[in-house]
């Protein structure tokens, strides 16, 4: 293994050939390069980690791959021998199965009928399909990867998890031998997660070779068996787990050593009490929530994912009544729904920021003063020198990368799409900003700079509280954290008790 | 969470209540204001009444399950309803008329199939487009006036009988179980789920959304082409305004039939029902001698408090 791991793809292997290899591939847009001479290969029975940030050129290297794109030049060799990838057909004829973040899922047919989508058994009468038979072959399927349910089920009501399951089941079924795993665990709950990883390993021992996409630095090392780094489409080097440290890998990444304490100027003595939550409770099944939240500081929630943490924070802004309990923002107590939040100067920064939190379609500028509206043109009167000023400075203060402040939000980077939605609320005035996963999906250096942009908000007066399930974040990061667990608080971490260790023993422990 | 999953699946009375509550409200209703309500004439008539409507609504549920819309259904009957009354009276044949007007019928699916999958133009815009040009040939081909002076056998298709049962009932039950039997059991159906459901899922199954498309709307066309047969038969004569609005009550139709005009989410039943529950608030008010006017309001008020109800229940 180390041989294999250490050879590399352009030169002869001595071995049995990888399973699939990739030598030499570039692919070009107008103006962008986004994939420069990558090769690449897989063994059967391997998992092969691809890391990047974003627009590193995963997902092209992935569409290579199905067959969505067509390489510029490189070639493609399976087993040894060289093949041709031009169509998606010639990639499911060669094995090769892509899970990608959107499933290709029809919602209301059921599993059965989805794992054979456009491959249906014929029943007796032309055209018509052997129910029967399609549903023996699904239950087959899902036996073979271990997955223990009515292949009679509607998508619709599966669980994300399960949706992934049936689509590497579908992968399988078509004889897939290279399953392609676009950051397979980003909605996957951590028990899930150890499902996912079970039916992995058994893959592997399968012969099946996977290439798995990852931003969790910890997944990458205790699953993959080869890590190959891509950085503004180039390969910058194929390493083995065990050979490098998170932080070599983070420097591969981003071309430059990012100091992952993402610097925090603490403040020295706390500041007044912003927010004060007691004995909070919800529908949603929440209940007792005590937390405060002082100027200048950044709070972190934390516990395992759905153990309550965005139902507190909805309650807190309104958006799930509140049963029981009180909630003072600067004293004065606040009972209203959302409308009165924000008001008051409450932002809630939910995790779908494209679904909840910008219009894609209009621009930076829109996007920014839209909620300020009444603040900025309080007679009503809309003044487009006025507001693109106001957006142009919105844009400098946050360091929003955009060629202008005209540009669609959508074609943004996530962690400037991120940006926007913070200015959008700083706008209207906001003094207290929560946050549901700030980070996710967004790469290792927009990440620092959010954080870097955070820290600014709050020295200057404002506050934070911050949803986070990477727990090294909430250390870095936050002057206290609330770790919570079944819909209560199961205890409060001061900054110097804050841990790793300590937040998971609060969020499993049993009372 | 498994066991959940299984009971909704195995239960879809569960998406029942929006129009089987209205319907069962409003027979209760009717026949507790108008003596004549309840009567075996009188539900002979309703259900007669509303094979013409369900003969459009059927396909209008698989278009509107690919996301798409069909406005032209109503112009363009009244078009092929024309056709059969120009061709019966020419050539003295139901069968030529009926088979002229699956073939204009068809034709026109046909250009709003390719107008929405081939050109891309959103389905709204392009079957709106259809509809005035079926309108302008309606006036065209009738000048205006009805046809009139049908043979026999055009007025026996909507009087006749087999074994007791009117033949537009056995004509609207055959196209029922023809489409559930497509939609639930083909290939075909399948890729309607898919279309709406989630069109790449179909591309990387190496299946062409154009063409499926163009079928959906071709099938919707001859639908119209069949209907335009009882729509003659019916009235006994071609007139230039039969159609009109149609597309309407057969949108309202589906809709309140529970199926949603997103993520190909459909339920033929419920349209089914959906028709039934037009037709009777239809024969109803009529019954009660309210102005048509008002029937049409009722049916605009019908579908919002239906969708009112099942949002109700989503929501809880």
């Amino acid at each position: 293994m180390t041989q294999l791991a250490q050879s590399k793809a352009a030169e002869p292997i001595v071995r049995a050939p990888p399973l699939f290899e990739l030598r030499g591939i570039s692919k070009e847009f107008p103006g962008v390069k986004a994939l420069d001479d990558v090769s690449f290969s897989v063994w059967p029975g391997e998992v092969h980690m691809l890391l990047g940030e974003n627009g590193a050129g995963k997902s092209s290297l992935m569409k290579v791959l199905c067959g969505a794109y067509r390489a510029d030049s490189g070639s493609f060799h399976y087993n040894g021998e060289t093949v041709e990838i031009t169509s998606p057909a010639d990639a499911r004829k060669l094995g090769i199965a892509v899970i990608f973040q959107e499933f290709s899922l029809v919602p209301y047919l059921d599993i059965a009928q989805n794992i054979f989508l456009g491959r249906e058994p014929a029943g007796r009468v032309p055209g018509t399909i052997d129910r029967k038979k399609i549903l023996a072959d699904a239950r087959r399927v899902l036996d073979s990867i271990g997955f223990d349910i009515d292949p009679a089920i509607q998508i619709e009501k599966l669980g994300v998890a399960q949706q992934q399951m049936v689509e590497i089941a579908k992968a399988i079924s078509q004889n897939a031998r290279i399953l392609v795993m676009d950051e397979p665990t980003a909605a996957l709950s951590d028990r899930e997660t150890e499902l996912l990883f079970a039916l992995i390993a058994r893959l592997k021992a399968d012969g099946v070779a996977i290439i798995y996409i990852s931003h969790r630095m910890a997944e990458v090392f205790s699953l993959g068996d080869r890590i190959t780094v891509l950085r503004d489409g180039r390969r910058i080097d194929e390493v083995k787990p065990g050979a490098v440290s998170s932080d070599d890998l983070v420097r591969m990444m981003v071309g430059r050593s990012v100091d992952m304490s993402y610097p925090r100027t603490f403040a020295e003595a706390p500041g007044k009490v912003m927010l004060e939550v007691k004995g909070l409770a919800s529908a949603s099944g929440i209940t007792g929530i005590d937390l405060v939240v002082r100027q200048g500081e950044i709070v972190g929630l934390c516990g395992l994912v759905g153990s309550g943490r965005t139902e507190v924070v909805r309650a807190i802004f309104g958006a799930d009544k509140a049963t029981a309990g009180q909630i003072l923002f600067n004293g004065q107590e606040k009972s209203g729904g959302p409308d009165e939040a924000a008001r008051l100067g409450l932002a809630l920064i939910p995790e779908s920021r494209k679904a909840e939190g910008l219009a894609l379609i209009r621009s930076v500028g829109d996007n920014l003063i839209v909620s300020a509206l009444r603040k900025i043109f309080p007679r009503g009167l809309f003044d487009h020198g006025k507001s693109r000023q106001v957006a142009n400075d919105l844009v400098r203060q946050l360091r929003i990368a955009t060629p202008s402040d005209k540009q669609a939000v959508g074609l943004l980077s996530g962690g400037n799409q991120q940006k926007v939605v913070i200015g959008k609320w700083l706008a209207a005035g906001a003094k207290l900003f929560i946050f549901d996963e700030p980070t996710r999906g967004i790469d290792v250096g927009a990440k620092a700079e959010i954080f870097a942009l955070i820290d600014r908000l709050v020295a200057d007066g404002a506050a934070a509280l911050m949803i986070s399930s990477e727990q090294s974040e909430i250390c870095h990061v936050c002057d206290r954290a609330y770790v919570m667990r079944d819909g209560q608080i199961a205890g409060e971490l001061a900054r110097h008790e804050l841990s790793e260790e300590n937040i998971v023993k609060l969020g499993m422990q049993h009372a | 969470m498994r066991e959940q999953a299984m009971q909704l699946n195995t239960n879809p009375l569960q998406r029942i209540p929006g129009v089987a509550v209205m319907l069962v409200l409003l027979c209760v209703v009717f026949s507790l204001m108008t003596p004549g309500f309840l009567t075996m004439p009188n539900i002979s008539n309703v259900l007669v009444q509303s094979t013409i409507l369900l003969m459009l609504a059927l396909p209008m549920t698989l278009i509107i399950m690919t996301e798409g819309l069909d406005l032209s259904m109503g112009a363009v009957l009244t078009l092929t309803s024309l056709i059969v009354a120009i061709v019966a009276l020419a050539t003295g044949s139901m069968v030529m008329g009926l088979l002229a007007a699956l073939a204009v019928g068809t034709v026109f699916g046909v250009a709003n199939g390719w107008l929405v999958a081939v050109v891309g133009i959103p389905p709204f815009v392009a079957t709106l487009g259809t509809l005035g040009m079926a309108q302008g040939l309606s006036l065209i081909v009738s000048d205006g006036q009805s046809v009139v002076g049908m043979p026999a056998a055009v007025r026996g298709v909507y009087s006749g009988t087999l074994a007791g049962v009117p033949l537009p009932i056995i004509l609207a039950l055959g196209s029922y179980l023809a489409f559930h039997g497509l939609l639930y059991h083909t290939r075909f159906g399948t890729y309607i789920f898919a279309l709406g459901g989630n069109r790449e899922a179909l591309k990387f199954a190496g299946i062409s959304a154009r063409g499926l498309l163009i079928l959906v709307y071709a099938l919707g066309g001859a639908m119209v082409g069949l209907a335009g047969l009882l729509m003659t038969a019916r009235m006994n004569s071609g007139h230039p305004t039969a159609g009109l609005g149609l597309e309407f009550d057969a949108i309202a139709a589906v809709a309140v039939g529970g199926t949603s005009f997103e993520r190909g989410n459909g339920w033929l039943l419920g349209t089914l029902l959906g028709v039934v529950t037009v037709g009777v608030l239809r024969n109803g008010l009529n019954l009660l001698a309210l102005p048509s006017s008002i029937q049409v309001a009722s049916v605009g008020l019908l579908v919002i408090a239906a969708l009112f109800v099942d949002g109700l229940r989503s929501r809880s």
